[in-house]
């Protein structure tokens, strides 16, 4: 998982983006729609990264339709200090 | 046999613009943040570069080794070939998980 996380996160084109939404989907769950209001960027571009994020086993969907919410998988969850580096190294919170 | 001579530099060229996108994205990203998963593809990505500049010019500029390879055996001209031709298809597999 841990190569995984970088180059989803730190190596890719749109891996700065996906930290946003996995910071976000950190405070609480959300659907596609709350996520690009939230992030301030378009819908089409908020479902690619999400899309990514699944094919990587980073998020899953609960349900199908199309206000589905984007939870963490059970492999994210077990890993999450791992994922905190990561996401600390590639968007350092103010603190 | 001078068709697999163009190939192989067509497919230098396409790696040094492949490598070119790519080492960008990755330039970029380790700017950003400074991650050594990124810094490893960026020196990755410069050599490669570097391989492929010498291909180039040996398949367009450097007459003798043009020589030698359109006089060889097709089992050198194909096993040349495929040394840039494979390696534009592995990077062209890096490409799409890189470029998402």
């Amino acid at each position: 998982m841990e190569d995984v996380l970088w180059y989803v996160l730190a190596s890719s084109r749109g891996g700065p983006t996906r930290v946003r939404i996995l910071r976000a989907l950190d405070e609480r769950p959300r659907n596609a729609n709350q996520l690009a209001t939230e992030l301030d960027m378009d819908y089409t571009t908020i479902r690619h990264h999400l899309d990514v994020l699944m094919d990587n086993n980073v998020v899953r969907r609960s349900g199908d339709d199309y206000a589905a919410v984007y939870l963490f998988t059970e492999q994210t969850t077990s890993n999450w200090d791992m994922v905190e580096t990561v996401l600390e190294t590639v968007d350092p919170e103010e603190r | 046999m001078t068709a697999l001579l163009t190939i192989a530099w067509l497919a230098a060229a396409v790696n040094v613009a492949l490598l070119l996108a790519l080492g960008s994205i990755w330039l970029r990203n380790y700017r950003r943040h400074g991650a050594s998963h990124t810094l490893g593809l960026l020196v990755f990505a410069s050599l490669l570069l570097v391989q492929n500049g010498l291909w180039l010019y040996f398949y367009r500029l450097h007459s003798s080794y043009i020589g030698w390879f359109v006089n060889s055996g097709a089992d050198i001209q194909v096993g040349m070939t495929l040394l840039c031709g494979l390696e534009t298809l592995a990077l062209i597999f890096v490409f799409r998980i890189t470029w998402n």
